[in-house]
């Protein structure tokens, strides 16, 4: 039986890896195809000739770069104020309780299940009213409080884990609680911190439905939807450069989530990136 | 005090708002003085024809130096909803690159400019009527005109003189011929047509004149809607080609235009109906050994027709700058532009003078005398004038269509989805 | 109920400090302390209410409107008539059957699946650092890229699935994603494909919690992998599966951007799950109030149906305890 069990395991483990790396590595296939063998039928996993001229392309095109700029400003923004905004109320959130902390944590719970698209339509117009549709520090603020539950929720378990004596330490010897908390608290949440801050910098740098109704005008696209533009009407369709520009654009996630590999147990990650 | 630092979070996030709430959405300068510039957004695709339309706005900036024009590149995906949000969010550029069956509803709606005043009597008697009507919107010429798309049929030389076919010629070639080819040339692994029909309602459509089908009368928000024997005559005969006499190569229905010009390059398929636009892609990428002609344009009982939809520049009415960006529009359809543009997207100008122009240029290298030959063809559309029609393709005839192509519903079926869809969205 | 394995949140370690706290300053201590918590979650509270709260409430009311985004808007409360014409709109209802088999399928493969890929890596086989890093893939990836992907891996030109299949001597001329009978099943893949992950890593840090005496008291006792399987690991897992497949199942209903990309909802609307139906409600047909209707009632729906199963979740625990 035992002997029969490992090489059983290894081939279900074989299969699994297959299924989930695979269409990675087909795509990045693809990126170093020329148009001529994406448009034949002849499937090989190696190009015929390597053809790295789609990434010069996909980077000259219709200005991947730019809206690289742009996904980096708005990721880059919406983590600091996530960050910002959320160390406090984390705070507050494990260390309080009655109403203010059900509130809290109902709240993040519920942000869960939220449909967006109920969201988006009178989102929309709040935020034309201030002018913020079309609106890097528009898409900005939307990211930023829709990673904040998570972010909060994320945080405040780190919080829990530091115990209160040290805080009761630094009351004695007559420090104010933000000193407190500057000096003792958020020092020891560096971990929790930079955790939190990559999730929210990979949230919001793929996130499409948002940038999708609230961007408009192309020079202030984010990545997905310049992307989705490459694809073209009636199927006119660069797959080379494609290719080339996706795998460019999944490179930041997939490099902050292999750095994060360790520290994603269980559910407290629960909820970090969605469609 | 305590408290100081979180304030001073607080504070910034407001300022954050505030800052934001002020600068935002302020693109334009618009101030008195400075140069204007207009925002001029481009769905071009083709390399070539990025570059063309980047060479004459070059040439309008250089010669009209208060007047800058810059173009937005944007693709065809979700334009119509991305048109609808720019819009509504007051974020529309200047000049809008679209077609004319899309732009009607924001037309009606009162988002685009009238320019029968701007356009001058020249362009007028230059572009062809049923061009011209199809974006004329309650007596407004709301558009310039200027790529006209016809769909060609493309044919592999070699397998239609292999299966003893003789290569049409003529002026046009009829429906009942495609059919007879795309029976002989089917042998084996090959099929005599591959026809990219994902998105059929364009299709149908656009070749419905050939069949004295018309789908709509009247106007605006009173089009009716008919289906009958001229409007099913098209989809009866692909889906006898395909499921009768199985000549029809069944991928190619499901996939783009694009996607079924695969198996044509690597000669599964004898016949390939296309966009004329392809012609550029089909002389890039096809294999070296693949020799392949244009055929006549297609004729129904009722003649060559095709319904005309031409892309089309249009202004937005909320633009501070109308005038000039008409003037623009005027330059950029002059005959040698528009020459040049269509040249480079493989499609046909909306003006005589650029066909002109373009015919005495390139003479009969890589069809092209075919293609343009089928622009004497085109006749407005009456869908083009039908306020929801954007609404209904999208919903109602491209799935019912799709659904019939896969035999998921029989003719009746199709024509009863048709009529009730759009009867369900006007009611 | 979203972090099973989180630590312990709250209550008991914060009371634990209390008593601490001198008691003479009490009370003004308290409304301090009060006005401090509010004045450090105000940073928090302020974007959630106005880009969060308000738009639920605003999308809400908007439900009961005839409003449409159109250049001179002139909407009016129109009482509950959204709701009763919804009631006969066969296609949203086609959709939402839809949106049901999706959220379905994909929650249960991808729990099976994960389940399957969490025993492997808890099981000491070598590769593991390999396969950690390729499981993290899909749930790092884009949406829009894994979209982009799969079209190629499904392209019925060249695409790898179709040359696969080929050589195995099966049919290799199927356009999976526009093929009336094939484009459900082919999106349901690509779900799961990029839900696995997350599952999978939720679902090893509540196998590693299982103590190890268990296994081995169970092996002792002669039972087999299957048994262990039911007698000890399973039930030791139901909590976590309980919340993560709840989640998973509203994620996956509310599911956009991956079906957008890829199909867009085609062909013949085989693939329209009710997000997308409601979003060209809104945004192609400009019927924002229909849409907002569409909106509350898929939240209702979907909030009725995991009430049903909590209980029914909860219910099966009493009786557990019971037996």
């Amino acid at each position: 039986m035992r002997v029969l069990v490992r090489p059983a395991q290894y081939v279900a483990l074989a299969g699994y890896i297959v299924f989930l790396g695979f269409p990675l590595l087909w795509l990045i296939s693809a990126s170093v195809k020329s148009s001529a063998e994406l448009n034949s039928l002849t499937v090989s996993l190696l190009p015929s000739q390597w053809h790295w001229d789609n990434y010069a392309q996909a980077l000259a095109r219709q200005g991947l770069m730019s809206s690289a700029a742009n996904s980096l400003v708005v990721a880059l923004a919406s983590t600091v104020l996530v960050i910002l905004i959320a160390m406090p109320a984390a705070y507050v959130l494990a260390r309080l309780k009655g109403a203010i902390r059900v509130a809290g944590v109902g709240w993040i719970l519920v942000s869960q299940v939220f449909p967006v698209i109920l969201i988006i339509l009178p989102l929309f117009l709040i935020l034309r009213t201030m002018n913020l549709t079309d609106s890097l520090v528009g898409l900005t603020l939307v990211h930023t409080t829709y990673t904040l539950p998570f972010a909060l929720w994320m945080l405040q378990g780190y919080v829990v884990g530091i115990p209160t004596e040290l805080e009761e330490a630094g009351s004695m010897d007559g420090a104010t609680r933000l000193t407190v908390l500057r000096r003792i608290v958020f020092p020891l949440l560096a971990p929790g911190i930079v955790a939190t801050a990559m999730f929210s910098f990979v949230s919001s740098w793929n996130e499409f439905f948002f940038a999708l109704v609230l961007l408009q005008s192309p020079e202030n696209y984010t990545l997905p939807i310049t992307l989705t533009s490459f694809i073209g009407g009636e199927g006119k369709v660069a797959l080379g450069p494609l290719a080339a520009g996706s795998f460019l654009a999944a490179i930041p996630s997939i490099v902050f989530f292999s750095i994060m590999q360790k520290k994603l147990t269980g559910g407290l990650m629960a909820g970090a990136v969605k469609g | 005090m305590k408290t100081r630092g979180v304030s001073t979070a607080a504070c910034l996030t407001v300022t954050a708002l505030l800052v934001a709430s002020c600068s935002g959405g302020g693109g334009d300068e618009g101030g008195d003085g400075g140069p204007v510039t207009l925002k001029f957004q481009s769905l071009s695709d083709q390399p070539a024809a990025i570059e063309a339309t980047e060479k004459i706005v070059g040439e309008w900036n250089d010669a009209h130096p208060d007047v800058q024009v810059e173009i937005v590149p944007t693709g065809w995906d979700g334009v119509y909803d991305k048109l609808i949000t720019q819009f509504n969010g007051g974020a529309a550029p200047d000049v809008i690159h679209y077609e004319a069956a899309s732009i009607v509803p924001f037309a009606r709606d009162g988002y685009l400019a009238d320019l029968s005043e701007y356009m001058s009597d020249e362009r007028k008697q230059d572009i062809p009527e049923g061009v011209l009507d199809s974006v004329t919107v309650d007596d407004q010429i709301v558009a310039y005109p200027t790529e006209l798309q016809s769909y060609m049929v493309f044919a592999n030389k070699k397998l239609l003189t292999d299966a003893g076919v003789e290569i049409p010629t003529g002026d046009t070639m009829t429906w009942d011929q495609l059919r007879e080819i795309a029976k002989a040339t089917t042998k084996g692994k090959t099929y005599g047509l591959g026809w990219g029909l994902s998105s059929p309602t364009a299709a149908f459509m656009t070749l419905a004149p050939g069949f004295g089908g018309e789908y709509f009368s009247g106007t605006g928000q009173d089009a009716q809607i008919t289906v009958g024997d001229g409007e099913m005559a098209l989809p009866e005969l692909v889906d006898a080609m395909a499921y009768q006499d199985k000549s029809i190569l069944p991928v190619t229905l499901t996939q783009s235009g694009s996607e079924a010009i695969a198996s044509f390059y690597a000669g599964q398929t004898a016949m390939t109906v296309q966009g004329s636009y392809q012609a550029a892609n089909i002389a890039k990428d096809a294999p070296k050994d693949l020799e392949w002609v244009v055929l006549p344009p297609l004729a129904g009982p009722e003649g060559a027709g095709q319904a005309a939809n031409p892309q089309t520049l249009s202004v937005n009415i909320d633009s501070e700058h109308v005038e000039e960006s008409a003037e623009f529009i005027e330059f950029f359809t002059e005959a040698d532009n528009l020459a040049a543009l269509n040249e480079a997207d493989a499609l046909i100008p909306a003006t005589t003078s650029a066909q002109k122009v373009m015919a005495d240029k390139l003479g009969d290298e890589n069809g092209w005398s075919t293609i343009l030959a089928s622009g004497q063809h085109f006749v407005s559309a009456p869908y083009l004038f039908a306020d929801a029609y954007a609404q209904w393709k999208d919903t109602v005839a491209t799935p019912a269509y799709q659904r019939f192509l896969a035999q998921e519903t029989d003719a009746a079926g199709l024509q009863t989805q048709l009529t009730d869809g759009w009867d369900e969205i006007t009611q | 109920m979203s972090a099973p394995t989180a630590p312990a949140a709250g209550p008991t370690t914060s009371t634990a400090g209390r008593p601490a706290r001198p008691l003479r300053h009490r009370g003004g201590l308290e409304r301090g302390r009060r006005r401090e918590a509010a004045a450090l979650v105000m940073p928090s509270l302020l974007p959630i209410l106005v880009l969060s709260v308000a738009p639920l409430v605003m999308g809400i009311a908007l439900a009961f409107t005839d409003a449409r985004l159109v250049r001179h808007p002139d909407y009016q409360f129109v009482g509950v008539d959204n709701f009763v014409r919804l009631a006969d709109n066969s296609f949203f209802w086609d959709s939402f059957r839809i949106g049901m088999i999706w959220a379905v399928s994909v929650t249960v493969l991808q729990l099976v699946l994960a389940l399957g890929l969490a025993q492997l890596l808890n099981s000491g086989l070598r590769l593991q650092g390999l396969t950690r890093v390729l499981a993290l893939i899909p749930w790092a990836m884009p949406p829009v890229v894994v979209a982009i992907m799969w079209k190629m891996i499904y392209s019925p030109n060249a695409g790898p699935l179709n040359a696969f299949l080929g050589a195995l001597g099966l049919p290799d001329d199927i356009n999976w994603l526009a093929d009336f009978s094939t484009a459900l099943p082919a999106v349901i893949v690509v779900g799961v494909w990029v839900g696995m992950p997350q599952t999978t890593v939720t679902l090893l840090a509540g196998l590693q919690q299982i103590p190890g005496e268990l296994h081995e008291a169970a092996s002792m006792d002669g039972a087999n992998a299957w048994r262990r399987f039911t007698a000890v690991t399973w039930p030791s897992l139901r909590p976590i599966v309980a919340s993560i497949t709840s989640l998973n199942f509203i994620w996956n209903f509310n599911s956009f951007s991956l079906v957008y990309v890829l199909t867009e909802g085609g062909p013949g609307g085989r693939t329209m799950l009710p997000m997308l139906f409601t979003y060209l409600e809104a945004f192609k047909n400009r019927n924002i109030g229909y849409a907002a209707a569409m909106g509350v009632v898929l939240v209702v729906v979907v909030v009725l149906l995991l009430a049903v199963y909590l209980r029914s979740q909860f219910r099966d625990d009493r009786a557990v305890k019971k037996g």
